[in-house]
């Protein structure tokens, strides 16, 4: 029987089948891609923790040698603050256990506006030369304006002075939202402390400029206001009680 | 026999210049704009552009008689489409920065209407070694005058070519007040223009 294409069915089987082999098409590059996709997205994240954590990797050793000698990624279990590093926690997916209804909770006060807040964090302890830590680097997301926004904070030892703060990934007007990548910008964190006296997450974006000696505020960026905004609010959010807050209690009692 | 090479070689030369489709049908000016101010970007697309108008002309013109008339249009998109992802993908793997400096540009290949043109036009007459030709062909041309202005502008508003100093410019100590015009795309406008017109007058006295 020849192929008649003119007709509803020869054009119905033709283009069911031209679908079907572009999709394969598709599916088989993306295939061919994926491993090498993976390895580029931990050489991604190797490098903004070791951003965030200060790390000097302007040397000639890789950088992939000093995330390993130096740093330990581990899961965090949010509400319990116990730790573990078993698994495989660098191929960790943290967007999908943030979105898995079994691995996932709904945030009570949900101020970084994220919806739903993954069971299971992984975070960085990063160690100095002679073994002992410089810094802890946590993720922290939330929503500004527009979209998510993605980034690392270090905190210093003492669990409370920030040591730098890393967004790695935006969705914000395009030039008015670039300050989030910005060093002159983020570097106004490093120092600032996160906690007040009373233990509660003080960290804030101050319209008009943060006062002289002001060690919880940060200056805005006008133009920004939600951006700033919701950056705040994500670190207020990730910090405070349904965020790190049982697992650093947990860490400065054992080591303090 | 000879009238058919002959034809052949017509095919693929009369788009570089005589039948630029930049130039004479003024397609896919739209990115010829965006991404021509360096060198790099525009090599990159007019290979990208390459790839999907030669493969997209290659299968469109093999299955040619088989795409029923009402949906071919559509059946060409599709090629096209898959095409334009593939290279999307591609791009992003082993040219992470630069995808993100062509950013929608790849994805607007797909609209690009030289490439939609040769299809509709040439592809769904000829058998595939012509198609491939044709192709080709008209890569080229898009590629002359997408690198013609890109060496322009990247030479005239950053003083570089592919990235490399070749007019020292006074930012870095030389002499060479580089031109903020050409960074922008209004300055392709210009330059598209005079090669049209040149084009032109060089037809018109050869004709």
């Amino acid at each position: 029987m020849a192929f008649k294409k003119d007709t509803i069915v020869g054009t119905m089987i033709f283009t069911v089948t031209l679908c079907l082999l572009c999709s394969f098409m598709i599916t088989g590059t993306a295939e061919l891609l994926k491993e090498r996709k993976l390895v580029k997205k931990r050489d991604e994240l190797q490098r903004y923790v070791l951003m965030a954590a200060d790390v000097d990797m302007s040397g000639d050793k890789d950088f992939r040698e000093i995330f390993k000698t130096s740093v330990i990624p581990m899961l965090v279990e949010l509400d319990t603050g116990v730790v573990s590093t078993e698994g495989n926690v660098m191929d960790f997916d943290d967007r999908m256990a943030a979105i898995n209804p079994e691995t996932s909770i709904k945030p009570k006060k949900d101020t970084a506006r994220i919806k739903s807040r993954a069971n299971q964090v992984r975070v960085f302890k990063v160690l100095d030369d002679k073994g002992e830590l410089a810094s802890l680097v946590v993720p922290v997301y939330g929503k500004g304006l527009w979209s998510m926004l993605y980034g690392f904070v270090a905190v210093k030892p003492d669990m409370n002075t920030i040591e730098n703060l890393v967004i790695y990934e935006h969705g914000e007007t395009p030039g008015i939202g670039d300050f989030l990548n910005d060093p002159e910008w983020t570097d106004k964190f490093r120092d600032k402390q996160i906690f007040d006296e009373k233990g509660k997450v003080a960290i804030k974006v101050v319209k008009g400029g943060a006062k002289e000696g002001d060690i919880h505020g940060i200056d805005a960026v006008s133009g920004a206001t939600m951006t700033g905004r919701g950056l705040q609010r994500s670190i207020q959010f990730w910090f405070g009680n349904e965020g790190y807050q049982t697992f650093f209690n947990k860490l400065k009692a054992s080591e303090v | 026999m000879s009238t058919h090479t002959a034809s052949t070689r017509d095919i693929l030369t009369s788009p570089i210049f005589a039948n630029n489709p930049v130039a004479m049908q003024v397609l896919g000016v739209c990115s010829a704009l965006a991404v021509s101010n360096s060198m790099k970007t525009a090599l990159v697309m007019t290979l990208a552009v390459t790839f999907v108008l030669v493969f997209s002309n290659l299968i469109i013109s093999s299955i040619r008689r088989l795409i029923p008339n009402s949906v071919r249009i559509i059946a060409q998109m599709t090629v096209i489409a898959s095409l334009v992802i593939i290279v999307d993908m591609v791009l992003q793997d082993v040219a992470y920065e630069l995808s993100r400096q062509l950013s929608v540009f790849v994805g607007l290949i797909i609209t690009n209407c030289i490439i939609m043109g040769r299809a509709e036009a040439f592809a769904m007459k000829n058998p595939p070694h012509l198609a491939v030709v044709d192709a080709l062909g008209n890569a080229m041309g898009y590629g002359v005058i997408l690198l013609g202005v890109a060496f322009v502008r990247e030479l005239l508003g950053s003083g570089n070519l592919f990235g490399y100093e070749i007019l020292p410019t006074v930012e870095n100590g030389g002499w060479y007040l580089a031109n903020e015009m050409f960074k922008l795309p209004p300055s392709a406008f210009f330059l598209i223009g005079l090669m049209i017109w040149s084009i032109n007058v060089i037809q018109r006295k050869r004709g």
